[in-house]
């Protein structure tokens, strides 16, 4: 009984998946109802999982039939609550895109809802297997997504350039865990760990070769530099929504399940990969800003810049690997940091996207803060999140991802990340220079106030508020809040 | 009463955000600017005269902002930023007059985050909230340029903002490694400076994280060598922002090797002083010559302030008391004289349209009113006698002499180059035939009382230095006795 609150979140989604599923098989209902559906069904599961934030909890999701697969703790919790909260946002700011394009039917929200039925799975997934069906469960749905408008050449191309490079690295994983499996007899992390703990390094190759293995996937999937190739013509490719559900929750979905292993399981192993993740981590803060820079579609600078930040975050792993305690709440809150930005700058775009059928180079963005003030503002907000500025989110988020190098020794990483963010002052302030510093020949256009706007202009709020809010207003989570919250997220998984 | 400094930096903020939300109309906006700027004004007397000039760092506000990182808002003054701050409010009141004709609402906003921007860089003794206010004040400037500046001012305006956040980017990396050092020494975290101060770095250490920050400073003020974003940036900025960034965000770079620099690497420093003082000599020339054959008024007088700022760099480098009063004298001198200057010049062109100087001239015959007002605040730039300009340099001449003559010498040097440049510049710009045939007034009334007190002030520290001197002289032996 005491695991049923935990389950129903997920519960939720997948029922609200099914009954759209059925919904979408007639032609009646509208794109606009169908995203009421989808959203009532992720608001449900978000308070839910919201109303079990502060239970004490220990123990498994109904121990007696799934035994150790799916573990219940904070850490998973908060997981869950960003990506309901992520797919909310996705579907309210994009509730004019849906409605300006007519290819949007009721599998697609199914789809999304499906992701995020296998995010959740995977932040609660405590054996190897079922963390790669989770994580399978939620790429194939996001295969599907990106492919979504099938008379676009583009999204065809996105969707297969992605798909066959995703299963490939998915059957690495397969391996990984086989090999995993071989060593220890176990997929379950309980055992693993056990056996990490009780084994020297030497004695463990095959482990250790498997774990690499699933480490090939992970950077894959978050995008690291040699794993990159599909960035950036995928983030393009995708439809709008889709762009910013993947770059702002399935990035971190990614995360939740690295954070497990590398935490949990092979903590005391970790040092094994920290010259091969320096190496990476090298790769893809410079390769992600050459990238970027390059860019004259801001959508593409957007998802060339998204390389750079999954370098920040391992910067952030490697930490963990020498052993700094404040790494991984680092990782925690960078992740909270990214997420709001990206999902703001990504959806921003998308809005404007709504009303406009072209492609936004930067050459488009001329005299933007003429035509639209206030959404340039809170373009404005965003970039500034992104490039690191002081007295935004994403500041304090480089903040501790910097010192946690720091800390671990690794002054050249924490100087090349300081580098990068830059370079990245370029290509992000670039887009505010041609909104505010070219004249428009165009009317103003009036702020309308509808739901997709109020979103957006939340996420601003939450994002200033987060870089500068003080800890004396307890009961709001400011720049002290967020830290916190990441902390005890990382104190549950222990 | 502890309130006070808080309100100082965040009024004009708080007044902006108000206005910005009430989406309130022009003439409420110019009200609310110049009203919040005159209640800065006020509330900075009421600190001047409770300010205790023997005592330390005062009015002091420590309250929690990130605890877990040891980040607090803690602000307080002392003599040095006293001046500064003191400058700043002092400014403001004559822009908002001079921008009085100005209909582009977001000037408006900028100016009040601006000044919200410099305040709180000047009075935060913690690294991390000297760092965010230190990066904010950019913001406007950045805005400023870029949407209302002239010439290639897009170009520029990303020039001048990639070249300071690469020197704040710098300044980061220490800041984050001394708070680190701090933690590993201590076991908690803390970016307070006067906790900060109590660290002894390892020789090695400190020269790096010791290069970090003046990395940040010497691109702020700018030295000669990391000078290329000044003289384009002050050609194609508006006149508003000129003057910020000459009078105040330049002395912030002083400012903040003062405060910082002094306070976290006093030793350190003594390593950098032959490579400063070298920089900030070839820097007096470099600009004199710069200024010399320029043909631009505005670039003409970035180059001017490049060169006195080098003099300001150099003396706070020389280590003795007559040095280093002048510094900060002349930091709020020439502060007043460059406002003033930069404010002519934007008059100028008002009026002609133009700031070459070879298609003006004979304005003396027009618009005596005028002429005097421009002929006096360049002469104060260069430092003539009864005017504050020349007290400060003589100031820093005199400690440049007792440190060594050939130095003394070489800083002698800019008074001479100085007179060079601002003499033949006046004669081909006020006196000779018109060029012009731009119908041209005097200043009328509103100009004139914007100008009269920083003519009056500035005439005040030229003739009775004695009126100022007790409020930082205190501050200054007791920081060269603690040196010493």
């Amino acid at each position: 009984m005491n695991s049923l609150i935990y389950i129903l979140p997920m519960i939720s989604v997948l029922a609200g998946a099914f009954v759209l599923m059925l919904l979408g098989a007639k032609s009646i209902t509208k794109t606009k109802t169908f995203n009421l559906i989808t959203v009532g069904f992720l608001i449900v599961a978000f308070t839910l999982e919201y109303s079990t934030l502060f239970l004490e909890r220990e123990g498994y999701l109904y121990e007696n039939i799934f035994a150790h697969v799916f573990i219940i703790d904070k850490f998973a919790t908060i997981f869950n609550l960003m990506f309901t909260s992520g797919a909310i946002l996705t579907l309210l700011i994009n509730n004019d895109y849906f409605k300006s394009r007519h290819y949007f039917t009721g599998e697609y929200f199914a789809l999304i809802l499906f992701s995020i039925f296998g995010m959740m799975m995977l932040a609660h997934a405590h054996e190897l297997l079922t963390a790669f069906i989770a994580l399978e469960t939620a790429s194939l749905s996001v295969y599907a997504l990106v492919g979504y408008h099938q008379n676009k050449k583009v999204s065809s191309e996105a969707m297969l350039k992605y798909m066959i490079l995703g299963s490939l690295t998915g059957a690495f994983f397969i391996l990984g865990t086989a090999l995993i499996y071989g060593a220890t007899g176990s997929t379950s992390f309980d055992i693993i760990a056990l056996y990490v703990e009780n084994h020297q390094l030497k004695d463990m190759t095959l482990l250790v070769v498997g774990a690499t293995l699933l480490m090939v996937t992970i950077l894959f999937k978050i995008g690291a530099v040699p794993f990159h190739a599909w960035v950036v013509d995928v983030y393009h490719g995708a439809p709008y929504p889709i762009t910013m559900f993947m770059a702002s929750t399935f990035k971190i979905a990614i995360f939740a399940i690295a954070l497990r292993l590398y935490i949990i399981d092979f903590s005391s192993i970790n040092y094994f990969w920290t010259e091969m993740l320096q190496v990476i981590t090298i790769l893809t803060l410079i390769g992600g800003s050459l990238i970027a820079i390059n860019q004259k579609v801001v959508k593409r600078m957007l998802a060339g810049s998204s390389i750079v930040h999954s370098g920040y975050l391992l910067i952030g792993i490697s930490s963990i690997g020498i052993g700094s305690d404040l790494a991984a709440p680092a990782i925690m809150f960078y992740l909270i940091a990214y997420f709001l930005s990206s999902a703001g700058s990504f959806g921003i775009l998308s809005f404007i996207a709504s009303q406009n059928k072209q492609e936004m180079t930067y050459e488009d963005f001329k005299g933007f803060a003429h035509r639209r003030p206030y959404l340039a503002l809170i373009m404005s907000v965003f970039m500034l999140s992104l490039a690191g500025f002081p007295s935004t989110i994403g500041f304090l988020g480089k903040f501790y991802i910097f010192t946690s190098a720091i800390d671990s020794g690794q002054i050249l990483l924490a100087g090349l990340g300081i580098l990068t963010a830059f370079i990245s002052v370029y290509y992000y302030f670039k887009l505010i220079a041609m909104m505010y510093f070219y004249p428009s020949d165009k009317v103003v256009q009036k702020f309308s106030i509808d739901i997709s706007t109020i979103m957006i202009a939340f996420i601003a709020l939450l994002i200033i508020w987060g870089g500068i809010g003080t800890s004396l207003l307890s009961f709001l989570p400011g720049a002290n809040g967020f830290i916190e919250i990441a902390k005890e997220a990382i104190v549950s998984l222990k | 009463m502890s309130n006070i400094l808080t309100n100082i930096i965040f009024l004009p903020l708080f007044i902006a955000v108000i206005l910005g939300v009430l989406r309130a109309p022009l003439k409420l906006l110019k009200v609310g600017a110049f009203f919040s700027s005159i209640l800065v004004l006020l509330l900075v007397v009421f600190v001047i005269i409770d300010f205790d000039p023997k005592g330390n760092m005062q009015l002091i506000t420590y309250l929690p902002w990130i605890q877990s990182a040891g980040i607090f808002y803690y602000i307080g003054v002392d003599a040095l930023s006293l001046v500064v701050l003191t400058l700043i409010v002092l400014l403001m009141p004559p822009l908002y007059l001079y921008m009085y004709h100005e209909k582009r609402k977001g000037y408006w906003y900028n100016m009040m985050i601006l000044q919200t921007g410099v305040t709180g860089a000047v009075l935060s003794l913690d690294l991390m909230l000297f760092y965010l206010f230190w990066e904010t004040m950019l913001l406007p400037i950045f805005i400023m340029i870029g949407m209302y500046g002239s010439g290639m001012h897009q170009y520029n305006s990303m020039k001048i903002t990639l070249m300071t956040i690469l020197g704040s980017m710098s300044m980061l990396f220490s800041i984050l490694y001394i708070g680190y050092i701090y933690f590993e020494t201590y076991g908690i975290w803390s970016f307070s400076l006067d906790k900060l101060s109590l660290l002894s770095f390892n020789p090695q250490t400190s020269l790096w994280l010791t290069a970090g920050f003046l990395l940040a400073f010497v691109i702020k003020i700018p030295l000669v060598g990391f000078h290329t974003w000044m003289a384009p940036a002050y050609g194609s900025a508006p006149t508003p922002a000129v003057v910020i960034m000459s009078s105040i965000m330049a002395k912030l770079g002083i400012y903040g090797i003062w405060r910082f620099g002094f306070t976290l690497f006093e030793e350190t420093l003594l390593f950098y002083t032959p490579f400063i003082i070298t920089i900030a000599l070839i820097g007096l020339l470099y600009y004199a010559i710069r200024a010399v054959s320029e043909n631009n008024l505005r670039r003409m007088f970035a180059y001017s302030s490049g060169s006195h700022l080098s003099l300001i760099a150099l003396g706070l480098f020389v280590n003795n008391i007559y040095a280093w009063g002048g510094s900060l004298y002349f930091i709020a001198t020439h502060a007043l004289a460059s406002a003033g200057m930069f404010i002519m010049i934007g008059l100028t062109y008002q009026r002609f349209r133009t700031l070459d100087i070879n298609s003006l001239g004979g304005i003396a015959q027009k618009a005596p009113l005028f002429t005097f007002f421009f002929a006096f605040f360049a002469l104060s730039i260069a430092g003539i006698p009864g005017t504050g300009g020349f007290v400060a340099e003589l100031l820093i001449i005199i400690g440049a002499f007792k440190e060594n003559f050939i130095l003394g010498f070489l800083t002698s040097f800019t008074m001479l180059s100085a007179m060079i440049y601002i003499f033949w510049m006046l004669q081909r710009v006020l006196f000779g035939q018109p060029n012009n045939s731009t119908p041209f007034a005097d200043l009328n009334i509103k100009e004139t009382l914007m100008l009269l007190p920083l003519v009056i002030l500035l005439i005040l520290t030229g003739v009775v230095p004695s009126l100022f001197t007790p409020y930082f002289e205190p501050y200054l032996t007791q920081l060269l006795g603690v040196a010493s």
